[in-house]
This record gives structure tokens, sequence and C-alpha cells, in this order.
């Protein structure tokens, strides 16, 4: 299938009504999400989660993908308007975005926001489109060791880049490659730490383990959180078009923020979050006038704005052509397809075009519906974040208990939420990462099968990690990664014996 | 300020947790070899990296100081206890009562105060629950408490 035979059969697909309110419904939620401070796109995936065992799993990926980006146009809103980033990828957007409201220009703020959002993700399409037919060929060039050792970089990636303490990082994602050790092994068959309990024998569940990692530990920090009371925001929207000024200013950063999201996004354990704040330190540092940043410019906006959304479409290329979750949520969406029984690889292209071309598809319609949805209806999403937690979160905690319930019917698995929440709420305030956590998990099995593999190919002679090109690669990039704080520790201190 | 407390305990528990981990399955699944893994390789392997993870975030923070980190116990009992008292009131009290329980107990760390918004909230999501659950997706759930 060419790649345009592919795009008019995905929107063939997304079209039929059965598909597209699943889009609908993905991005309408996703941006409700995105606006509210304190539920981020994890949670509201790990609670939509149970729902997906009721509809297709094309329909499934499509509403969860929905959410994901829906999210990142909707944690714009929050970020300029009250200086709360709704997720943690608009975090940087409060930079600029809130003096701009303050100073009256928050409609143009929203809509610089909304503009290049949609920008970034029509330019993260095509990017994906391109990256998704290179890869599936270059896949199958991989064996196991290759497969192994990609996801250890990616690991290695996700718990290094942008984390004050590596340490802790790696240590969140071993305990996820333990806790995916639970369960029956598959290679053998043995009952591995299950402890006599036949709850456990297929291993944690991952809907109860994301819904008390992200679900239960959020709504117990932002219970009594005075950031999550109602907040009766004084907002002038009184004008949304931006000047021809701030056009001409807007669209260079919108182009290069695209640019870099589409890269760091494809790449294993980088994501959205850091292109956002990659996209705003080079503008700052590319500006003429750098003493602008901080202040209200359109460019601190539109650059991050659209670097995360480009990020968030790319994320998707290794996730479904290899099989290899890239980041914590490309995870959650790679687990919910496991539910289904699909293992993404390099055959997906083929074996199921629906489920590829469907999801780029509708990733078109689904920015488009964000684009035409969201200008408009700004004002709701404004109402929206004066509903007050109180009557909120006690709803999320019954559709949370029903949810898990609902996947196998047992008690257990409900009463496993409680003490997951407990568990996800001492690791956010001991600054642990879930997230991380959640990734090592998903990744666990996969890793510990390629392992295997590889070991009994090469009858147990680990130079099969530095013979194979590929795999060499990504071993030389790991040690790389791992050797980059020692050196900046050395480096600082150096600085520091010179002063 | 005071010492890194969660790191230093985080650290450890994890730290133990590794070791845990190792020594169990080291005494009950079989290692196998470099070559023909067993069951009990991966978490051997898992459970000592943890394991020293665990000390090398530990140890550092022994010497260094941290802003005590916000918990709050009551929050967190009262959300917890909410999850597990709907998980046992199930069977029992039906739909209708455990999300009804579930709901004022999930309220009480609520900072706005009265009981009337509380009680009007339980009976609106109840009503919420049972129409999504029951008669939209048609989970097989007694509604109604069992009187005998």
């Amino acid at each position: 299938m060419t790649t345009w035979e592919g795009l008019l059969f995905g929107i063939g697909f997304v079209t039929q009504p059965e598909v597209l309110i699943y889009c609908f419904l993905g991005v309408v939620l996703g941006t409700f999400v995105g606006v509210l401070p304190g539920i981020g796109a994890m949670a509201a995936i790990s609670l939509l989660l149970p729902i997906t065992y009721y509809i297709t799993p094309e329909a499934a990926l499509i509403m969860l993908a929905g959410v994901y980006y829906g999210a990142q146009y909707g944690g714009a809103v929050a970020s300029i308007l009250l200086r709360l980033p709704g997720t943690p990828q608009s975090a940087v957007t409060t930079l600029d975005g809130y003096p701009m409201a303050q100073s009256g220009r928050a409609g143009v703020a929203l809509f610089t926001a909304m503009a290049s959002s949609f920008v970034g993700s029509v330019i993260g399409i095509i990017v994906l489109v391109m990256l998704a037919g290179w890869l599936s060929r270059a896949a199958t060039a991989f064996g196991a060791a290759d497969y192994a050792a990609m996801m250890i970089l990616g690991l290695v990636a996700a718990s290094t880049i942008g984390t004050a303490r590596p340490a802790k990082g790696f240590a969140m994602v071993t305990l996820g490659l333990l806790l995916g050790c639970i369960g029956t092994d598959v290679n053998s068959g043995a009952q591995r730490f299950t402890f006599g309990q036949t709850e456990l024998l297929d291993g944690i569940n991952l809907v109860a383990l994301a819904m008390g990692l992200f679900g239960v530990a959020e709504v117990i920090a932002n219970v009594r959180n005075p950031d999550r009371q109602s907040v009766a925001a004084r907002i002038g929207l009184r004008r949304l078009m931006p000047t021809r000024g701030d056009l001409r200013r807007m669209v260079p950063p919108m182009l290069r923020g695209s640019a870099l999201g589409s890269f760091f996004g494809a790449l294993p354990g980088t994501g959205s979050t850091l292109s956002s704040f990659l996209s705003y330190s080079m503008e700052r540092r590319i500006a003429r006038q750098p003493e602008r940043f901080g202040t209200g410019a359109v460019e601190g906006v539109a650059g991050p704005e659209s670097a995360n959304n480009s990020a968030a479409i790319t994320a998707f290329a290794p996730t479904l052509t290899l099989g290899i979750p890239g980041d914590p949520i490309m995870a959650l969406l790679l687990g919910a397809l496991v539910i289904h029984g699909i293992q993404p690889g390099p055959m997906m292209l083929e074996a199921r075009p629906e489920m590829f071309w469907g999801l780029v598809a509708s990733f078109g319609i689904g920015n488009l519906l964000l684009l035409i949805l969201n200008l408009p209806l700004i004002g709701i999403w404004v109402a929206m974040l004066r509903i007050p937690f109180n009557y909120l979160y006690p709803a999320i905690l019954v559709f949370l208990c029903l949810g898990v319930y609902s996947v196998r019917g047992l008690t257990f698995d409900i009463v496993a939420v409680a003490g997951i929440g407990l568990a996800g709420y001492l690791l956010a305030i001991a600054r642990f990462s879930p997230a991380l956590l959640l990734l090592g998990f998903v990744l666990g099995p996969l890793i510990e099968t390629n392992l295997r593999r590889a070991f009994l190919i090469s009858r147990g002679d680990p130079m099969v990690f530095l013979e194979r090109p590929i795999a060499a690669g990504f071993v030389i990039a790991t040690v790389a990664l791992l050797l980059l704080p020692v050196w900046q520790a050395w480096r600082r201190r150096g600085a520091g014996s010179r002063l | 300020m005071q010492r890194d407390w969660p790191d230093i305990l985080g650290g450890l528990l994890l730290a133990a947790i590794g070791a845990g981990a190792a020594l169990w399955a080291a005494m009950y699944y079989d290692l196998g070899s470099l070559r023909r893994m067993g069951p009990g390789f991966f978490p051997v392997a898992l459970g000592a990296v943890l394991f020293l993870l665990g000390l090398v975030v530990a140890l550092p923070a022994l010497a260094r100081t941290a802003d005590a980190p916000k918990i709050e116990p009551a929050t967190a009992i009262a959300v917890l206890a909410a999850i597990v008292i709907f998980a046992f009131s199930l069977s029992r009290l039906g739909l209708a009562g455990a999300t009804a329980v579930t709901v004022l107990v999930a309220t009480l760390p609520a900072p706005r105060k009265g009981w009337v918004w509380r009680i009007v909230l339980a009976a609106a999501l109840t009503v919420l629950t049972v129409l999504v659950f029951s008669v939209g997706l048609r989970m097989t759930l007694p509604v109604w408490p069992r009187l005998s």
C-alpha cells in the first residue's frame, strides 16, 4: 500500500460513524483533562482502559491516542490563564503565556497555542508516516539482541534525560522491571512472586497499576491542594486574533518547534515534555531580543506548543512499528493493545492496515476537530476550570473502582488499586517517578524474552551485543548516556574548584 | 530544612525490596545459565541492581538537607478507605449502596464545610453510576442492598 492509498484508506476507516465518535470522545475528554490541572493524560487513559474492552482495538487506540494529544491542547489553557500547567508538557508555556494573559492578551496567547499545536501535529503526522515506513523496513533486520539493546537504551534515556537525580529514575525503572516479573514466566511456565495468590498468576493487572499510580495518587495529592480549589479567573478574551506582527513572529518558532519535536518524539525515552523545554530554550537563545522572553513573547508559546504536539505524534512511530514504547504514555497505549491480544511490530503496517492508517488519519481528523472546537469553545473550557475539585474527585474514585472491577470481576483488583495508590502517593511525595515505574513494568517481559532469546542464539556469549552493528550502536548510546551525568558532575566539581 | 528523608528512606526501602526479591528468586527459582536462562535469572539480576541503586540513592542523601515534603495522611486514609469500602460493600450493599457510602467517605477530607452538599453529591453520583454502569453498560451487578 502506498502512502496515499494508505491515507485514503485510513480516512475512509476513521470517517465511519462508529469510529469517528470515539475519536471525537477521545479528543474532547483529552482537552477536558488537559485543562484541569492535576489530572493528566496518564490518569485519564488509565481510567479509560477498562472501557476499551467493550470496543474494537482500533477504536480503542484511536480514542486513547485522542486523549493524549487532546490533553496537549487543553494543557495550554490552564498554563496560559492560571499559570497552572494542566499537563507537564505545557509547563513551559506558563513562562510567556501567563504574562501575555496578564497584559490582556489571553485570547492571542490561546490562539497561538492552538494554532501552534495544530501546525506541530500536522508536521508530526508527515514525519510519522515517513518514519513508520522506513522503520518497519529497517525492523526486519532487527534481531533479539537489537530489540533488547534498544529497549534498554529507551529505559536509560527515559530515566537520565531531564531528571534531577538519574539514580532515582533508574531505581524506578528497575522496580518496574521487577514488578513485571510477577506472575507466570512466559518462557518456562514457572510462577514467580505469586505467593500462592491465584489473582497474581497473570501478573499485576496493568489497569490496576496505572489507575493506582496515576488516578488514585493524583486524587490524593489534589484534594486539599489550594491551587485546585475553584478559581474565579477573570480572563480577557476580547480579542482572539493575533496582529500581523504576532503572526510574523510566531510562524518560524512553530516550524522550528515542530522539527525539534518530531525528532525527539521519535527517539526512545525523550518525549514531548523534553521537546517543549528544548524548544523554549532554543527560541530564547536565537531571539534577537532574548529579554522579551518571560514577559509575554509569542515565540515562547508558539515554539514549545508545536514541539510537544509533534513529539506526541511521532512517538507513535517506534511504538507501532517496533513494538517499543518510548515513553510511559506510549507504554500504556501499548499495554492497551496487548490487552486486546495485539502485539505491535514491523508486520503491523501490512497485517493491520486499519490500525496504523486509521490511527494516522485519526490524528489528522482529531487535530482538525480540536482546532475547530477549541477556539469557539474556549469559554466552556474556561468555565470547566471553575468546577470545584470537591465535586469531581469522588466521581473519579467511583468510576475508577468500577472500571478496574469490570475488567476481571475481582474484588482483589479494587483493593490492589488502593494499595498501589498508596505506593504511588508516597512515590510522588518522595519525588520518585511512577511513570518510569510503569515504563519498566510494560517493557519488562519484552526485555526479558529478547535477552533470553539473544543469549540462547549466541550460546551465552555476551559479545553478541557488540558484534551486531545495530545492537552495538544502541549499547554505545546507552553507555554514553550513563556516563553523561558522571561527566557533568565531574565538570561541575572542576568548575567549583577553579572558582 | 531537614535531612533528605524521602531519599534516605525511599532508597533504603528500594534496596531492601531489591535484596529481598533477589534472595527469594535465588532460593526458589531456577537460575539456569547465561546461555539458557531459567525463570530466576532476570529477577535475581534485577533485584541485585535495585539493591545497589537503592544504596546509591540513599547514601549520598545522608549528607544532604531538603525541604520536608507535605504529606496529608488524613486525606490519603480517607481516599484509600473509600476505595476499600467500595470493594467490600459492592456485593452486600449493591451498586447504589456502595457508591453512596464511598462518596460520603471520600468527601470527608474535602475542604468545603457542611453536610448538605456531600449528601446531594452522593445521591447524584449514585443515580449517575446506576444509570451509566447498570442501565447503560449493562454490567451484571446487584444494584440494591441485599436484605437477607
